[in-house]
């Protein structure tokens, strides 16, 4: 993923100077690179005989083999079709597991695994029951491996799988048009009011912006979190959140800086940073996006109305975010609406991956990528537009004020949905 | 509706994303059901039937391997054991049988193996015959890794009971113990281990059918079967997860039992399940006489359904009119769809 490329490439480059003037002081030629190579395999090769060594002292005599062997797979999506059930699930044990048996609300039932029953470690099967199920009811289904270690999954109340077809792409459509765009574009619509507005509403709109960017960053963060217990140990949950935030936040400050370096006008530097917040707001959108494709998918979509209709209230705050730092220029339209397409358009590339691909570790790898996102641009406002401020030398007040009440805005509408 | 004010945006989303294997519980609030309507439209219904038009119904996937297991509930079914047979000098007949007490991986259902203790190897252990009044002398080989016993149903003195120490037949792991004592009352009995904790001991499967004949026999049958209902928690969570007489759940299912019309079957049945308070029997387009205990020549009763708690058994008396497929299982029906179930293929 891009995060983790970046760290790469950075640990790549902060090494380097470490290295060249080694490079410098020996005499040019092959032999110094073979050197170096033999140098950089010396541990690696140390490395593989003590792991050999250790293996074959059985764990250094202490029997490290577990009493009972650890078993653990990762359901991944459950497509419910009549008379049809079909579990797709993953290893995620230490090591291959054997599907034994299937047990479905109290009844042992023939099933069918592709592509075969022995699932290698973090290898993936595909498991049909023809299973005369009964809409709107609950069944649990064990699967049973070889080592009687029971793998539940639960279907709290059984519906038809959604299937995907261009009617439900179009759907998708419409619902990221609905949360992301749409209300974006609406809040937009705010430029000429704002411009209207004194220097002290401003900073106070501007310290507002942060405080809803704090509170939906704290939002995804902990549906991230929530989202981990239902994933396996080794797709480490935690782990996936940590690169997303960090990852995110250092993408997004590298692309401000670039921006930044291109830009020479004041009003140019405030449009890369009203850019940056559109990107930063669109990637939360996405992880947005994502969850509702995948609740809808899953035919949680009589519920949805009512919660879309949440969202859309929410994100219209998401546009005035970003019109609030050019509020006093004039750039042109179309600029505009290419930032409210930044802002909101990847909520349907959301809706879409989340309609279509059902994967836990990408749903939460994309709320963090969200998280991370919506804290860099209230970072990158916050440094700019309030404490960087001069107004805020008059009204101390207003910072503290405007933050708390950008979070308290999300808390309340928050309520009114919950 | 209340399911959906409880839900929250929080709620909504995990519905959605949480990947395991939870469907959306807002389903509970679509308010109409999806199958199609029209007879033309039902093809996805044709995936639960087979191309015969059976309809799907619980089985298991694949054969249990019967020669690793060494036994085969086929052969359990008619495998008595009447012993050595000899005669001692007041005349009466000794039967001696030797038991070890062994632990063994047994396949319970295909891929399964489930880590029993058993009699001689098998589950249940040994149909054990003998006739009121003979003596019977057995002697107990623990091979096992626990102290173990045989605790058997029927009448005899209390330091042959197998309970309470190695006097009165616990035997330690290597030991053995001979129990020796005279056959009564006549009927159908078990025996089993009753070493502490008794349940694990059960349900790992140390227990068997003991037979005691009337003096004078019963009338002849054309087929004796025993039947001995138990379970597996292959998972030790202390609820069984299959169901199963003599041993293999499923078996007669996959390897029906074959009669023909007319014939007299007699079938002792016992039940010895552990975890559950009670097990039953239902036959299918028959009833049968119902002798409880099998202590008098007399039925009790003339039914097709019939409970046990764990250690009662009876003596089943039928014959079928008709012939045909018959399903014999557990009218609890979670039991039979996990496994205790089974079928006798009448001919003509």
């Amino acid at each position: 993923m891009t995060p983790i490329a970046t760290q790469r490439r950075k640990a790549e480059q902060s090494s380097e100077p470490a290295i060249q003037p080694d490079v410098a002081l020996s005499p040019p030629g092959g032999s110094s690179r073979v050197r170096m190579i033999v140098a950089l395999l010396v541990p690696l090769v140390l490395l593989a005989a003590v792991i050999v060594l250790f293996v074959r002292t059985d764990g250094a005599g202490l029997n490290v083999a577990p009493a009972a062997p650890i078993e653990t797979v990762q359901f991944g999506r459950t497509i419910m079709r009549t008379g049809e059930i079909e579990l797709h699930l993953r290893n995620t044990s230490p090591q291959a597991i054997t599907l034994a048996q299937v047990n479905i609300n109290d009844a042992i039932w023939p099933y069918t695994v592709s592509p075969s029953p022995r699932i290698p470690r973090l290898g993936s099967a595909v498991l049909t029951l023809a299973y005369p199920w009964v809409q709107g009811e609950a069944y649990e289904i064990s699967l049973l491996s070889g080592n009687s270690i029971v793998f539940a999954a639960s279907i709290p109340a059984a519906a038809i799988t959604t299937r995907v077809s261009s009617g439900t792409l179009l759907s998708f459509t419409l619902i990221g048009l609905y949360v992301g765009v749409i209300p974006v574009i609406l809040g937009m619509l705010w430029l000429p009011a704002i411009r209207r507005i004194g220097a002290g509403t401003m900073l106070f709109l501007m310290a507002a912006t942060v405080g809803l960017l704090i509170f939906l960053g704290i939002d995804a963060t902990s549906e991230a979190l929530e989202l981990t217990g239902d994933l396996s140990d080794a797709f480490q949950g935690v782990g996936i959140i940590g690169i997303g935030i960090v990852g995110t936040w250092l993408l997004l400050d590298a692309i401000a800086r670039k921006q930044r370096n291109g830009e020479r006008s004041e009003a140019g530097e405030r449009l890369s940073l009203a850019t940056v917040i559109a990107i930063g707001i669109g990637l939360h959108n996405l992880g947005e996006g994502l969850a509702i494709g995948a609740a809808f998918a899953v035919g949680a979509a009589a519920l949805g109305t009512f919660l879309v209709v949440g969202f859309i209230i929410q994100n219209i705050t998401e546009g005035l975010g970003i019109i609030v730092p050019i509020a006093r220029d004039s750039p042109p339209l179309r600029r505009l609406a290419w930032l409210g397409l930044i802002g909101g358009a990847p909520a349907i590339a959301g809706a879409w991956v989340g309609g279509l691909v059902h994967s836990l570790p990408l749903s939460i790898l994309f709320l963090s990528v969200g998280a991370g996102a919506v804290f860099q641009v209230a970072y990158e406002i916050g440094r700019k537009l309030v404490w960087g401020s001069g107004a805020l030398r008059q009204r101390p007040l207003f910072a503290f004020g405007g933050v708390l009440a950008g979070m308290m805005v999300l808390y309340i509408t928050g309520l009114a949905i919950k | 509706m209340s399911a959906d004010q409880g839900v929250s945006r929080r709620t909504f989303l995990r519905a959605g994303i949480g990947g395991a294997g939870v469907l959306g519980a807002a389903a509970l609030s679509l308010p109409d059901v999806v199958y199609p309507a029209t007879p033309s439209e039902q093809t996805p219904v044709a995936h639960a039937m087979h191309a015969d038009g059976a309809h799907p119904m619980p089985a298991v996937v694949g054969e249990v391997d019967h020669a690793a297991n060494g036994f085969n509930p086929t052969k359990v079914l008619t495998d008595f054991d009447t012993g050595m047979v000899s005669t001692i000098a007041n005349g009466q007949t000794l039967r001696e049988y030797t038991l070890r007490v062994e632990n063994k991986t047994i396949e319970v259902v295909p891929g399964v193996e489930f880590a029993a203790w058993t009699y001689n190897g098998r589950i249940p252990g040994p149909t054990i015959r003998v006739r009121e009044g003979d003596r019977v002398r057995l002697t107990l080989l623990n091979t096992g890794d626990h102290p173990h016993s045989i605790h058997f149903h029927g009448i005899h003195p209390g330091l042959l009971d197998g309970v309470f120490d190695a006097r009165s037949g616990v035997v330690a792991p290597g030991g053995r113990h001979v129990y020796e004592f005279d056959a009564e009352p006549f009927g159908f009995h078990l025996y089993h281990c009753h070493t502490a904790p008794l349940a694990k001991h059960i349900a790992k499967g140390l227990y068997g059918a003991f037979i005691i004949d009337p003096k004078a026999g019963r009338p002849r049958a054309d087929h004796e079967l025993v039947m001995v209902m138990s379970g597996y928690d292959v998972d030790f969570d202390g609820s069984n997860d299959f169901y199963q007489v003599n041993g293999i759940p499923f078996h007669y299912d996959k390897h029906p039992i074959q009669l023909k019309v007319g014939e007299l079957v007699r079938i002792y049945l016992a039940n010895i399940l552990e975890y559950d308070q009670s097990n039953s029997f239902h036959l299918h387009a028959n009833f049968f006489h119902y002798y409880p205990t099998g202590t008098a020549l007399t039925p009790s009763e003339f039914t097709d359904t019939v409970a046990q708690m764990q250690g009662q058994r009876g003596i089943l008396e039928f014959s079928f009119k008709h012939p045909g497929r018959y399903m014999f299982h557990a009218h609890k029906t979670e039991f039979a769809e996990l496994g205790w179930t089974g079928i006798f293929e009448v001919e003509g």
